[in-house]
């Protein structure tokens, strides 16, 4: 039996520290900062690290349609959603994810751009 | 955070060209000092200054010194007196306009203290510098190491749960089609559903009962359970499903949950290798067995029946006519009704035993079903 990749890479616990690396580079980036200035980020943190469990094929908790719907009134770019991805792929890297790894979690993060993206 | 790059000159290791091996805290209360100073010093932060170019450290505070100290006196560069240090990666996130930051472990008096370690740029009159800034992060630790420890417990449990659900399922599955589980597990009841065209075979011992008295019950129940899980890869064998078991009554369906054509054809094979299973088996055991098989096809009702014991059953004229054809067969016998002869007389020997009176049907005619027209069976 194939394991998930977040099996393989030791469920939460690594999700965990991916999912802290990047909001660190999320806070200190000039474009994605301003949208979570009012964010309280225990919060924001919790939500993203089950979400990310999920895709990594973890405890699934996140529908598409949860998705869109707190994410519809924040105004967020094509560009910003760049940002993002690009922020996030670094955070994988960050923590030895391997590269084919990195490359599936993107895919799955990237299809979501419509639920996201609203402005 | 007091910018560690200008430290009052009458510090003592102030922004010389290097640190030297010497602490700075025995001459600390002796000479005076300024408020920043004092404050760089009493921080819980290990701070030092790095010139980039030669990774010589230009300044450092006491605790850097405590935590970092270099082991022998001469002046080392950073990366020899900290351990996991990674230059490359280091310069890379740096290139990126990042901070890099890195976990390492210093023993502090006689303890083991988890630090964080965290490196950027700094710039201090034209001069490129390395601010490195180390925190006891041994509080932190502690608290993911709980988490983690949790969340890996909780794994485990949520792993053992779906596994176990696997296995109710797999249960349930063996009583019921998976079609009809479906639909309890998603709706939580389910509706009788009526197949055209399905065949019903049951199976009986004569004398069992006589049976498991003269000789030992259970050894007689143990054959039983051979003989029946015989029957089960027979009835799988030919695609068709073993409905139930009432004592050492055993029924067997086709052409439910999910029609086929065959089900006639299929149920006659079936019927033909369970008796020969026995014949063979009586060859070989002391115990003979000997059954009566009843074979019958036409609508048939399926059902779950039952709330918390759930059985899937089925109904209708139809079963009870199976149950007169095995009744109306001698010991070894197949009977079959005349819809059954219908499907089947193509591919099978049969013989027309006549019409005789059944009971709730008036008459009828019926056969017995004896070999494949092959006569691989005779």
């Amino acid at each position: 039996m194939s394991q998930t990749i977040f099996e393989r890479y030791g469920g939460f616990a690594a999700v965990r520290k991916i999912v802290s690396t990047f909001y660190e580079y999320c806070l200190e980036d000039e474009v994605m900062a301003p949208y979570f200035a009012d964010v309280d980020m225990r919060r924001q943190i919790d939500h993203q690290s089950k979400f990310i469990s999920a895709v990594m094929g973890g405890p699934a908790s996140y529908s598409d349609d949860h998705l869109q719907r707190v994410h519809a009134r924040l105004g967020i770019t094509h560009e910003a959603f760049l940002v993002m991805a690009g922020l996030f792929k670094e955070a994988m890297e960050d923590h030895d994810m391997a590269n084919p790894d990195v490359a599936a979690v993107m895919r799955e993060v990237v299809s979501r751009e419509h639920l996201v993206v609203s402005a | 955070m007091s910018d560690p790059g200008k430290p009052d000159p009458a510090s003592p290791p102030a922004p010389a060209v290097a640190s030297s091996a010497e602490a700075p805290e025995p001459t600390a209360s002796t000479a005076p000092v300024s408020l920043p100073d004092l404050a760089l010093r009493s921080i819980g932060s290990a701070v030092a200054i790095v010139d980039p170019a030669t990774w010589q450290i230009l300044f450092e505070n006491g605790l850097f010194f405590e935590w970092f100290g270099p082991e022998a006196e001469a002046d080392v560069p950073l990366a020899s007196r900290m351990e996991g240090l990674d230059l490359e990666a280091l310069s890379a996130k740096l290139e990126k306009g990042r901070r890099y930051t890195w976990e390492t472990e210093v023993t502090s008096g006689a303890r083991t203290v988890t630090t964080e370690v965290e490196v950027r740029r700094l710039r201090h009159d034209e001069r490129e510098l390395l601010l490195v800034e180390a925190r006891n992060i041994s509080k932190r630790k502690e608290a993911e190491y709980l988490l983690d420890s949790y969340s890996r417990m909780a794994e485990k449990n949520a792993r053992d749960l779906q596994r176990e659900k696997e296995r109710a399922e797999k249960l349930l599955l063996n009583i019921m089609p998976r079609a009809v589980y479906e639909e309890l597990r998603d709706y939580g009841s389910t509706t009788p559903q009526r197949f055209e065209s399905a065949s019903v075979l049951l199976l009986d011992f004569v004398g069992f009962t006589d049976m498991a008295i003269a000789n030992d019950p259970t050894s007689t129940i143990a054959e039983l359970n051979d003989i029946f899980s015989a029957f089960d890869r027979i009835v799988e064998l030919y695609g068709c499903e073993r409905l139930k078991t009432m004592g050492d009554a055993y029924m067997a369906v086709s052409g439910l949950p999910e029609a086929n054509p065959d089900h006639a054809v299929n149920l006659a094979k079936v019927a033909l290798r369970m008796r020969r299973y026995i014949e063979r088996r009586n060859a070989a055991h002391p115990e003979a067995w000997r059954c009566r098989i009843g074979l019958h096809s036409g609508p048939i009702i399926g059902s779950v029946v039952g709330v918390q014991k759930y059985v899937y059953d089925i109904f209708g004229p139809g079963v009870n006519m199976a149950a007169r054809m095995e009744t109306l067969a001698d010991p070894m016998q197949i009977v079959m009704s005349e819809a059954t002869w219908m499907l089947v007389r193509d591919e099978f020997a049969c013989t027309d035993l006549g019409e005789v009176e059944v009971k709730g049907f008036g008459t009828q005619r019926i056969y017995s079903l004896d070999a494949e027209a092959s006569g691989r069976f005779a």
